[in-house]
């Protein structure tokens, strides 16, 4: 159980002068599971290594509990990284790799072999002590290099991309794997991916970073329903963007007033949002926050349908669920309905 | 710390390259140099100017060097191609014996076979040839070309050339536009590695040339054990030059990787 | 006609081709290596019935095998092969790890690593013994810098018996080449393996010795043994800068089979087809040795 707690912390490589990470803040909780989530290059990995001490911040602190830990080696640090082609040793046998961290310590061998036994147990792959690392699958691979992390009982243990290598049905496993062993030994976790999905499952918080800034540090669903930026929201799936100006609960643009009780401004220039799950369709224009369209083209997605949509120039997205009893041809003419507390105003750019 | 150690290293690496050389040069313009003077106390082109005479043997040895080298080259290289192409591409049965017996040449030394080619060159007049000489010196220039060429195989995708022939290209053009251009930088290796292999060879070309045949490398051993030092300098100085031209050539056509498996031919 | 003419190429190579690619290597390594060997071990074994000789026997290695000098040429041989490439392995390993890390003029420092591959042995051992001799350059230098005054005084470390010159050679030659095969290997393992040893609590020699040994030796193995072979059948520069007597094994049987007296003649065979077998085996029992070295705990 540990507090993490990142305090500006800050990299810039010798060969560039913009910083790969600027000015990083970030308190994690004791115990949490986090998510460090944004585009390939955005600088979460070199957080990473920072936390884990392979990697020396050109500036800012590092604190487990309170105590700055720059100055401990990575090998004494007690924060264990997996990495994410896995990197079990190719020359040892799986049972030696798990026991390495123990070996290291110089721990005695009877010790080792009971804990190995144990950490394959936990990871669900007991039996596979004796076997090279070659012989298993991604996913079996992947099992062992955590209970590799997990056997000296790290600090802190740092994941990186955990899922992106395996198949989709692997993940969910893995996936609840991580989640149930992170909850039984509590230890504080941080991962780092470049999906908003697997962010969003996994993590109790997600800090989302871009081009080495934080944007945003939240619980999974507020990226959703109030995202902090344009870029934030378009990172998230956001594809409804409307430009108008905002004053009183109301957002004017160019296809008229919408009311909008909620916003991440007072007043002024704002961009409108709101998800293609949220839109209403219709055939009448009558209600508030309606206004005329036409069905451009629809795709069958098996358990929704989507649905691309004009209104003037304008094109947005559209999903409804396959039960959904009315169909709508390309080329039909519809209403579709903003519902008010659906509509999320962000500010500008 | 660390500093400290790159420091000694660096200054390691510039001795081990410098201090050979540095009395080669020396030696090679001097006429009197007696212990215990840093530099020689007369200075002369005697030994280079030695070197240019007909009666020296140099530049006959020189002629004989080369062609020897060329042909070598030129038909380790062919016979390379194909068998670095069976071995780097294909699985048949029958491929860890012929890995073996293709690759013993680099275990077994020349030494052990050379004898037994002489006795065999002996009965078929091919001993004391230049003829002779160059095909004991294919033994071990085919071996080291067909590594080369195996491991460029190795990493080649023989789909292209399935697509060259689909787009129309006949067997021979196939090979001069699809394959020739992705395997020509490891043709090059086995190329400079075969000739300086050749070049370089001492032994093989004693017994099988039985004296007949001159080489450089010959007249330079001869010259080292004889004890005139300026033009055992020079001459060692004129030995290595297509060592330069390889060094030269690797520096700028290939990768460091690649000079620096060329460079496993030297001395060999 | 043509079209099945082709068809019949087509079919002959798609199942012959391996053995059509491989017959003109196939054709010289048999003629003449194999050729050869079997030559020499018909001769070897005094079994000649184009000269009359029909009844085989083992004299010649009777000869040898109770012969005294045999055994000393056979400790120094195996000294000679042995020790400079321990040493050349231990050198390309240190440097290997220096020259990996990024440095300024890292470019420059990598390519005089690399400088002397393609150099010729016997440069080297002209080099060496200009160098190395009582008279040689550095007997100068260390009577500029008035630690002795005759030649005699320097240590004899050309034509030694120690073959200290050899060493020096062999090492100063083959340094360079292990050490550009560790690099390539240092830099296609990369820095992670090492940083998940961290991770895990590894110090820098567990590093050293769990991690990054263990990955770098197995190439290192596969060049070191080319590198030994070499060793131990190399006549020139023991011819250079060896003793007169007891020789290499090498030297001892070029000066039998080049001997005037025609009956040393399968002495100086049966030699070579001795080292070439001792030469194997030392091969061999290097390789098992490494292996079990990498795959012990330690």
């Amino acid at each position: 159980m540990t507090h993490l707690v990142l305090n500006e912390l800050s990299q810039t490589y010798s060969n560039t002068d913009k910083p790969a990470l600027d000015r990083l803040n970030l308190d994690i909780k004791s115990g949490m599971l986090n998510a460090l989530l944004g585009p390939s290059g955005c600088g979460k990995t070199t957080a990473m290594k920072m936390i884990a001490g392979i990697l020396t911040p050109t500036s800012g602190d590092i604190l487990f509990d309170g105590k700055s830990v720059l100055a401990i080696p990575a090998e004494r640090r007690g924060a264990v990284m997996v990495f994410q082609n896995y990197l079990l040793f190719p020359y040892m046998s799986v049972g030696e790799n798990v026991g390495f961290g123990l070996k290291m310590a110089r721990m005695n061998k009877a010790t080792i072999e009971k804990k190995v036994l144990e950490m394959l147990e936990l990871v669900q792959l007991p039996g596979v002590q004796n076997r090279k690392p070659s012989q298993l699958s991604g996913g079996q691979q992947q099992r062992i290099a955590l209970a590799r992390a997990l056997i000296v009982e790290p600090k802190v243990l740092l994941l990186d991309e955990p899922l992106s290598n395996l198949d989709a049905h692997l993940r969910d496993e893995m996936r609840e794997l991580i989640r149930d062993i992170q909850r039984k030994m509590g230890i504080t976790t941080v991962f780092v991916t470049h999906d908003q999905e697997e962010a969003v499952m996994l993590a109790d918080k997600i800090a989302l970073i871009f081009e080495g800034v934080l944007q945003q540090y939240d619980e999974p669903d507020v990226f959703y329903n109030q995202p902090g930026s344009l870029r934030a929201a378009k990172f998230f799936g956001g594809v409804n963007f409307l430009d108008g100006e905002y004053a009183a609960n109301q957002m004017t643009t160019e296809l008229g007033t919408f009311s909008a009780p909620r916003s991440s401004l007072d007043t002024g220039p704002g961009v409108l949002s709101i998800r293609p799950e949220d839109i209403e369709f219709g055939t009448t224009n009558d209600g508030d926050n309606t206004i005329s369209a036409r069905v451009n083209s629809h795709v069958y997605v098996g358990t929704y349908t989507k649905y691309k949509i004009d209104v003037n120039d304008f094109r947005f997205e559209v999903i409804a669920e396959a039960n959904t009893k009315e169909s709508f041809p390309d080329g039909s003419n519809v209403t579709i309905r903003f519902p008010a507390d659906k509509i999320w105003i962000l500010p500008k750019g | 710390m660390n500093r400290i150690i790159r420091w000694f290293a660096m200054t390691m690496i510039i001795i081990w390259v410098v201090a050979p050389f540095i009395p080669l040069w020396l030696w090679s313009f001097s006429l009197r140099w007696r212990f215990p003077n840093l530099l020689p106390e007369v200075w002369s082109p005697r030994a280079w100017l030695y070197l240019l005479k007909p009666s020296s043997g140099v530049l006959d040895a020189t002629i004989d060097s080369l062609v020897i080298a060329v042909v070598v080259t030129v038909v380790s290289v062919a016979i390379a191609i194909p068998a670095g192409r069976a071995l780097g591409l294909y699985r048949f049965r029958g491929k860890r014996f012929m890995e073996f017996l293709i690759l013993a040449p680099t275990i077994i030394p020349g030494l052990a076979s050379v004898f037994g080619v002489h006795g065999l060159f002996l009965r078929y007049h091919l001993a004391n040839s230049l003829v002779g000489v160059i095909l004991v010196h294919l033994i071990s220039s085919v071996t080291y070309a067909t590594m080369v060429m195996w491991g460029v195989f190795s990493n080649y995708n023989p789909e292209f050339e399935e697509q060259g022939r689909v787009l129309g290209a006949n067997p021979i053009r196939n090979f001069r536009y699809v394959t020739w251009p992705a395997i020509f930088p490891g043709i090059v290796v086995a190329a400079l590695f075969s000739f300086l292999l050749s070049w370089y060879q001492y032994l093989l070309t004693l017994i099988i040339g039985g004296g007949k045949v001159q080489t450089l490398a010959m007249l330079l051993f001869n010259f080292a054990r004889s004890g005139d030092r300026p033009v055992a300098g020079a001459l060692s100085i004129i030995f290595m030059i297509p060592a330069l031209i390889v060094l030269f050539v690797t520096s700028r056509y290939l990768t460091g990787e690649n000079a620096a498996v060329s460079g496993l031919g030297g001395g060999r | 006609m043509k079209a099945s003419m082709y068809l019949w190429w087509a079919r002959f190579y798609s199942k012959g081709k391996v053995w059509i690619l491989l017959s003109p290597a196939l054709i010289l390594v048999v003629f003449l290596f194999l050729g050869g060997l079997g030559f020499g071990i018909a001769e070897s074994l005094n079994y000649m019935p184009i000269i009359g000789l029909n009844d085989p026997n083992f004299d010649a290695y009777r000869a040898i095998f109770s012969d005294k000098g045999f055994y000393k040429s056979l400790l120094l041989t195996l000294h000679v092969a042995i020790t400079p490439t321990l040493l050349s392995v231990a050198c390309a390993l240190a440097f290997g790890l220096v020259l990996r890390q990024s440095f300024r003029g890292k470019k420059v420092f990598t390519f005089l690593f690399s400088f002397n591959l393609p150099i010729p042995h016997v440069v080297g051992a002209i080099g060496i013994l200009f160098l190395f001799s009582q008279s040689g350059f550095f007997a100068r230098i260390g009577h500029a810098l008035g630690w002795m005054d005759m030649p005699a005084e320097f240590p004899i470390i050309v034509n030694d018996p120690w073959a200290i010159g050899i060493i020096i050679e062999y090492v100063w030659k083959e340094t360079p080449f292990i050490g550009v095969i560790v690099l390539a290997i240092l830099q296609s393992i990369g820095e992670d393996y090492e940083a998940v040893a961290q991770t895990l609590g590894a110090n820098r020699w567990q590093r050293f010795r769990y991690v990054l040994l263990p990955l770098v030796l197995p190439g290192v193995l596969i060049v070191s043994v080319a590198v030994m072979a070499f060793f131990f059948g190399d006549f020139v520069i023991p011819a250079i800068l060896g003793q007169t007597y007891p020789a290499v094994l090498a030297v001892e049987a070029v000066k039998d089979y080049t001997h005037y007296d025609l009956r040393n003649h399968p002495i100086g065979v049966a030699q070579a087809l001795v080292i070439a077998a001792i030469g194997t085996v030392l091969v061999f029992l290097y390789m098992w040795l490494n292996r079990k070295f990498v795959r012990s705990d330690g």
